[in-house]
């Protein structure tokens, strides 16, 4: 297991290295750039801040010194857009606060999402089913861009339960984790009811209740963690969405997170924004699958690594 | 016994009122909320061009001028006054000597002065803004000082042939390429501040952060939790403290306009700005209606015509075209933010601008005679026009825009016009390159109230960034006189003559509309208005609430 896991660490690497030379000649093939503004900077002042960035030198040596000073000082380059901040300074400010509300949000998403699809799938075509469901329609079809305002409308404005907006104390912390979990949350309740209907009516659940086992101990000892593999199979990536930045909750929820500039410095070209987020992603992705793999070893003894 | 007792019953009815007015006075609250409405990308004045590093420096650092809020006019902040050589190349400023630097400490609130803020600290800042090696974006605006342009190019090395000097501690002299009569703007412009030297060399790129910046305006920097939030503590060295009311201003950055007007109405923020699709609903209320206020903000929205593509080579079709823009009916049916119909590049309280003279001409909607100057040119109910293609930024805003004003042609001209949009950065690229499209879409907003920010910077042939590709030498002309001349009343009628070629007599452009903010602002503040942006909220007042 560890030399799967060392070797999948491993591969990481060509990836990265992969998804960097897309990313930067995309990034700097896309038409306009850093400095065009709606004023026009005459061509000397663009010809200084070039300078100052390193863009005056060719694209290849741009990318060799931008991997250089990754590989050797672990240094992202500094964001054309804030002056004095660097992209290492964004991850610092901005990432922990994005996975806080990533990582709340997915709490949302399988305390709401699991027993609905339990429930749905055990009581199917009944009132408790169409219930579950359709709160899980609901959830997927109404976007954060309309739920976080109402959300906020409700419970903060009419009820006055909660700040409208902001991060850093728990009440804070609830609607934002709402609105960006309940999208989730439905999605995981109808794959985790899918996943059950089909566990169900294996044999082994058969065979199961043919030795008088209760079923309790059939539906959670047997059943639910093996319904639970395609669950996992879509948190991975769930969560590497969610922990890294969400645009339009931050947004909505003014919270300080990476999710702005995921959107933001592809508008203002901003190369090594672009590039850090790119990358952080594409780590965040790699990592979550290469958890989820490893999860499968434990939820379902027959999957081995070597 | 009876008049003892209405003795005795008047003096505690006395004592009661004086005490209850705290002496005569009116009782204050000694903070405020506001939003910045996104991160500041920058708070050294040197670096700064957006309006959020604009409004903070404002409170950070004076200038040797600012502008009044009423009048726009330049008044003294840093200088007691100055005058101008006369032949208006050289222009000394006498400053104030009672102004200080401070640096605060947040973490034991401790304010230490450092020093006298000197015209050796302004050489510096300018100095500092035209080296190339700083690389600052608003640097073109110092090239009308001596040597400015060639210093930032690098054509020249020593900074000392730049002209500006400090003649002496509290003087400090410019020299210019050419006489500017709206000068004494620039030199208050937040480029041309005083800047620190001392935290700028021991901390580089980070002296702007709380606990490294010096600062000399009436706040001090408290706290910069990066895209969270601001605070600003009043400077108790500030030459004006006792005239400064709010203590603390606490600044969120909330980029969300509808999130930021929840925060207002729940009591989280004191002044927000209206959100247009809430606009009806705040107009209707009997309470929000009563905060609201729409206020000047100086920029103008105006379609650019292609002056070298056909058919905007020819000057009756841009005129037909300008004309049938209903500008009245989009501002009330379309934006219906208070916005006014434009009749001139520049808008009110710029310095120079017709809008406000009623002399000059409204730019009529005039359907019949538009369809006459498109048959003039060859065009008759639009039969022969090549293909016309209107570009803009992709944005909800500018569609709708774009295709009100569409419809109208079509309606009136019987022309049909295309919409093409593009990403913001694409866009900029497309307009201001070679083959900027036939009709686009633009806004420009005041650097500083004067038309020279305006006519010449923007259309002029040569010196203007010039989108329009358009080469009239009369206008040229007007403009370049209107810079270098020093007496008002003759700069202003140079620039009427100016803006009278460039939307009538040419219309290189069609002006749209002029902007406005629309802002609520609770009961309890009492406050100015900045129609440049940077407010001065050293001079608001927060009531006790």
């Amino acid at each position: 297991m560890l030399r799967y896991i060392v070797r999948r660490l491993l591969w990481m690497i060509p990836v990265l290295l992969f998804i960097s030379i897309v990313t930067f000649a995309l990034s700097h093939a896309v038409p306009g750039g850093p400095f065009d503004r709606e004023k026009k900077l005459p061509p000397e002042v663009v010809a200084n801040l070039e300078k100052y960035y390193g863009l005056d030198k060719p694209l290849y040596q741009q990318y060799l010194n931008y991997i250089g000073n990754i590989v050797t000082k672990f240094d992202f380059g500094p964001s054309m857009r804030q002056r004095g901040r660097t992209v290492n300074e964004i991850f610092a400010d901005h990432l922990p606060i994005s996975a806080q509300l990533g990582v709340l949000a997915l709490l949302v998403a399988l305390v709401i999402g699991i027993p609905l699809g339990i429930v749905a799938a055990l009581k199917q075509n009944t009132f408790w089913d169409y219930l579950g469901m359709g709160i899980a329609v609901f959830g997927v079809s109404v976007p954060n861009i309309v739920l976080g305002p109402l959300l906020i409308w409700i419970f903060a404005l009419a009820l006055g339960w909660f700040p409208v907006a902001g991060w850093g104390k728990p009440s804070q912390m609830v609607l934002p984790s709402i609105a960006l979990g309940l999208g989730s949350s439905a999605i995981i309740g109808r794959l985790t009811r899918a996943s059950m209907l089909q566990v169900i009516r294996e044999d082994y659940i058969r065979t199961a209740r043919a030795k008088g086992l209760t079923e309790r101990v059939i539906m959670v000892r047997h059943a639910l963690k093996n319904a639970f593999i395609p669950v996992a199979t879509v948190l991975g990536p769930m969560f590497a969405a969610l922990t890294t930045g969400t645009f339009v909750v931050e947004q909505i929820f003014a919270i300080p997170g990476m999710g702005k500039y995921f959107i933001t410095s592809v508008t203002n070209r901003d190369y090594a924004v672009v590039m850090g987020t790119t990358l952080l992603y594409a780590v965040f992705l790699v990592i979550a699958n290469l958890a989820v793999d490893i999860t499968y070893a434990f939820l379902d003894p027959r999957i081995r690594y070597t | 016994m009876n008049k003892k007792f209405v003795l005795v019953s008047l003096l505690v009815v006395v004592a009661m009122l004086v005490s209850a007015c705290g002496g005569g006075g009116e009782k204050l609250a000694k903070s405020i909320n506001l939003n910045l409405g996104t991160e500041p990308p920058t708070l050294d004045p040197g670096l700064a061009t957006d309006t959020t590093s604009v409004q903070c420096d404002e409170l950070l650092f004076l200038g040797l001028t600012d502008f009044d809020d009423k009048t726009l006019e330049t008044i003294p902040e840093l200088a007691t006054k100055w005058e101008v050589s006369p032949d208006g190349l050289t222009w000394t400023f006498y400053m104030r000597k009672d102004v200080v630097w401070v640096h605060y400490d947040p973490a034991t609130k401790k304010v230490t002065e450092k020093g006298p803020v000197t015209a050796y600290d302004i050489e510096y800042g300018v100095k500092r803004t035209l080296d190339p090696v700083t690389a600052s974006d608003y640097a073109y605006v110092d090239y009308i000082i001596k040597n400015g342009q060639k210093f930032n190019t690098g054509e020249i090395t020593d900074a000392n042939e730049v002209g500006v000097k400090a003649l002496d501690a509290y003087t400090i002299q410019f020299t210019l390429e050419k006489p500017a009569g709206y000068f004494a703007g620039i030199a208050g412009m937040w480029v041309n501040r005083p800047v620190p030297r001392e935290p700028i060399e021991k901390f580089g790129d980070k002296w702007t952060e709380p606990g490294n910046i010096w600062t000399n305006g009436p706040y001090m920097l408290e706290t910069w939790e990066h895209e969270n939030k601001m605070v600003m503590v009043k400077n108790p060295k500030f030459f004006n403290a006792k005239n400064v009311s709010i203590e603390t201003i606490n600044w969120a950055m909330v980029v969300e306009e509808s999130t930021a007007f929840a925060m207002y109405e729940n009591g989280e923020l004191d002044v927000c700005g209206v959100p247009s699709a809430d606009l009806d609903r705040v107009r209707a209320d009997p309470v929000l209606s009563k905060e609201l206020y729409t206020a000047p903000y100086l920029c103008t929205y105006y379609y650019g015509f292609n002056n070298t593509k056909p058919p905007f080579d020819n000057k009756l079709v841009r005129q037909a075209f300008s004309m049938t823009i209903d500008r009245k009916k989009l501002v009330e049916t379309v934006l219906k933010g208070g916005q006014k119909p434009a009749k001139t590049f520049a808008c009110p309280g710029i310095f120079g601008s017709p809008a406000e003279d009623p002399n000059f001409p409204e730019i009529p909607f005039d359907p019949a005679k538009a369809k006459q100057l498109l048959a003039e040119a060859g065009y008759p109910d639009g039969k022969g026009l090549p293909e016309i293609t209107l570009m803009y930024n992709t944005s909800e805003g500018h569609k709708r825009i774009a295709e009100f004003i569409q419809q109208g042609w079509k309606e009136h001209l019987g022309v049909e016009v295309k919409l093409a949009n593009q990403e913001w950065a694409v866009y900029l690229k497309t307009v201001h390159g070679p083959d900027t499209p036939q009709i686009y879409r633009l806004g420009w907003c005041a650097d500083y109230p004067d038309e020279n920010n305006w006519v010449l910077e923007v259309f002029h042939p040569t010196l203007g960034s010039n989108d329009i590709k358009w080469n009239n030498a009369e206008f040229a002309r007007l403009t370049e006189e209107a810079a270098a001349a020093s007496d008002p009343a003759k700069r202003k009628e140079l620039y009427f003559q100016a803006e009278k070629i460039l939307v009538h007599d040419e219309a290189a452009i069609a002006p749209i509309y002029y902007y406005v903010r629309v802002v609520c602002t609770k009961p309890y503040v009492e406050r100015t208005y900045a129609p440049l942006g940077g407010e001065h909220i050293d001079k608001w007042k927060v009531k006790a609430h």
